[in-house]
């Protein structure tokens, strides 16, 4: 016997009513949460195995694994997967040791900390895409300023190509710590204000220097927050995609194609980029198969930072 | 000998700082002194301040660039970005919070699953698709809708938040004979200001600096580009080369509003960011 049959029927009256007023609230969130998040989703998921645009099939062909398999063979693919991993290794071995030292280093009361960190803050509240354009124009080969002053200073003696494919990757990187370590700063704060100052306290009382409070006390004690911070860095740096797209459009050569930029470009032609005709289907497939690979590396990352936790 | 230790530490520290504050602080002003410049004097270098401060460039970005039109843009969809997704997202925070009912534990699992598939910006295929079956690819409804989205995350910010008040409340209200949107509008939203205030500063940041959905959606009809878009869209325009003290113009133009929200509401940037984050 279930138990609907058992309610009367006042009662279930009620609870339809009381669905109804709920689902009232819910409503406007939920639409949009269908329209622009499920169904983008679902539909990537489902041309995954269809062939569609490209030359000819702009009606869409169930082609199976087809798309995989390509994507599994596609050279430049695999590139751009080796230059996100470069990219995002880069950025947060030097955005995450310099935020955390600022951090600690901003964090004590003194005067004009709280105005270090609302300047070093800035770049966070503005457009990635709009400082990307500054940035074109500050690494520009000839007429930028970043060359003109390391010529004047006579650390170099011929202009840099900047945006070249040697330094094309150096620049990007440059551009997000520039853009990153403000964000991860203030994380760090957050998680040092967290310590009691009693620990620190007791701990400098039995006689540790600065050294070892910093290493035996605050950096154990930043653990959890430290696991969260560099969860969301690993998240961040994946999907980054804007100074790239503004920068150097993934060239030259492919130099900077990042793994988001490439599923990108199948759907929406990048002004310099290589492809011309859209390839939704192949699209898909690339796309899916990099959300893959960035949720294996976040899941790989969970498991390590446990064993740890089991070890400490 | 200890004060001499200190003394290095600290200058050192000192240097540290200032280093990253430069580097920081650089490329902005950069863009702002720069805006005031002649092309030639940006591109053929000279002195860090312009020899004469050139307020026409101004003139020329607003007028001959368009870009009244495209700050009009940037206000009007910034805003309304950040009205709907604040009241949505507490609506359902607040739901998801506090009430009981079918399919609940459906939602919520499909709310916290999609905020794991990182598919990126592909997804705006199928979205622009979807509004032009709408008939919204030509409004600037239609890319408010796309920049709102589906507002997870803040979703569970709010709920989180909600859950965080005493329960008690709601409860005294019911049988003062509040109803459910009385308990919401009169009782829980005073409440849950805090966090409404970092949805709204989030939203209202993400709206005006987005530049990928915004170009997509302005595909079909240019003039519902914002600032953001408009001023990477320069570095396309056929005299590129000849414009830099337009797209430094332009640039400041796009950035200097969020950075006086900034100033005025530094705290909560930096406080909201925290909330998101760290304690969720």
């Amino acid at each position: 016997m279930s138990k609907k049959e058992k309610i009367s029927p006042a009662k279930r009256k009620r609870l339809i009513r009381e669905n109804l007023r709920s689902y009232s609230l819910l409503l406007p969130n939920l639409i949009l949460f269908l329209a622009f998040s499920v169904y983008p989703v679902l539909w990537t998921f489902k041309y995954v195995f269809y062939r569609y645009g490209g030359y000819g099939s702009s009606v869409p062909k169930f082609v199976g694994f087809d798309n995989l398999i390509r994507v599994f063979g596609d050279d430049i693919y695999w590139k751009a997967v080796k230059n996100t991993f470069v990219y995002a290794g880069a950025k947060i071995l030097f955005v995450i040791p310099i935020a955390f030292f600022l951090a600690l280093l901003l964090n004590k009361k003194r005067r004009g900390n709280g105005f270090f960190q609302s300047v070093i803050f800035m770049p966070t509240v503005m457009s990635s895409a709009v400082m990307g354009l500054v940035f074109y124009l500050l690494f520009n080969v000839y007429n930028g300023q970043i060359n003109r002053y390391l010529l004047d200073w006579n650390i170099i003696s011929q202009p840099v190509n900047w945006l070249g494919k040697q330094h094309a990757m150096k620049t990007l990187v440059i551009t997000a710590i520039w853009g990153g370590i403000g964000n991860y700063m203030v994380y760090f704060i957050a998680g040092l204000q967290q310590i009691s100052q009693d620990t620190l306290e007791s701990a400098r009382i039995d006689g540790a220097n600065r050294l070892q409070t910093l290493w035996y006390i605050t950096i154990p004690m930043l653990g959890p927050i430290l696991k969260i911070i560099l969860m969301l860095s690993i998240t961040a740096a994946f999907s980054d995609m804007n100074s790239v797209m503004v920068l150097t459009e993934g060239g030259p050569t492919n130099a900077t194609m990042v793994m988001a930029l490439y599923g990108y470009q199948f759907f929406f032609p990048i002004s310099a980029g290589t492809v011309i005709t859209p390839q939704y289907g192949y699209g898909a497939a690339v796309s899916t198969v990099s959300a893959v690979i960035a949720g294996l590396i976040t899941l790989g990352y969970l498991f390590i930072s446990r064993k740890l936790d089991d070890i400490y | 000998m200890r004060r001499t230790k200190e003394g290095l530490l600290l200058t050192i520290s000192y240097i540290f700082i200032g280093i990253m504050v430069v580097f920081t602080i650089y490329p902005i002003i950069y863009t702002i002194v720069g805006s005031f410049k002649t092309n030639s004097e940006l591109t053929l270098g000279g002195s860090f301040f312009p020899e004469i401060w050139h307020v026409e460039n101004y003139v020329q970005a607003f007028i001959q660039a368009d870009f009244v039109k495209y700050t009009w843009n940037s206000v009007i969809v910034s805003m309304a970005v950040m009205v709907i997704a604040t009241l949505t997202a507490s609506l359902a925070g607040f739901t998801f919070a506090r009430r009981n009912f079918v399919g609940k534990k459906l939602w919520l699992a499909a709310y916290t699953t999609l905020m794991f598939v990182a598919l990126g910006s592909v997804t705006l295929y199928p979205i622009y698709s979807l509004l032009t079956a709408l008939h919204l690819n030509k409004s600037i409804a239609g890319l408010i809708l796309a920049l709102v989205s589906g507002q997870a995350s803040n979703v569970m910010l709010t709920m989180g938040f909600v859950k965080s008040i005493p329960k008690e409340l709601d409860e005294a209200a019911i049988i003062d004979g509040c109803s459910l949107y009385g308990i919401f509008f009169k009782i829980i939203l005073p409440l849950i200001k805090p966090i409404m205030a970092v949805v709204a500063l989030f939203s209202f940041r993400q709206a005006w600096n987005d530049y990928v959905t915004t170009l997509i959606m302005s595909i079909s009809l240019p003039k519902l580009r914002t600032l953001t878009v408009a001023v990477v869209q320069l570095k396309y325009s056929v005299n590129a080369a000849a414009e830099w003290h337009i797209m430094l113009a332009g640039a400041s133009i796009a950035i200097v509003p969020i950075l006086i929200v900034y100033g005025f509401c530094h705290k909560q940037f930096i406080g909201g960011l925290t909330a998101g984050a760290v304690k969720g």
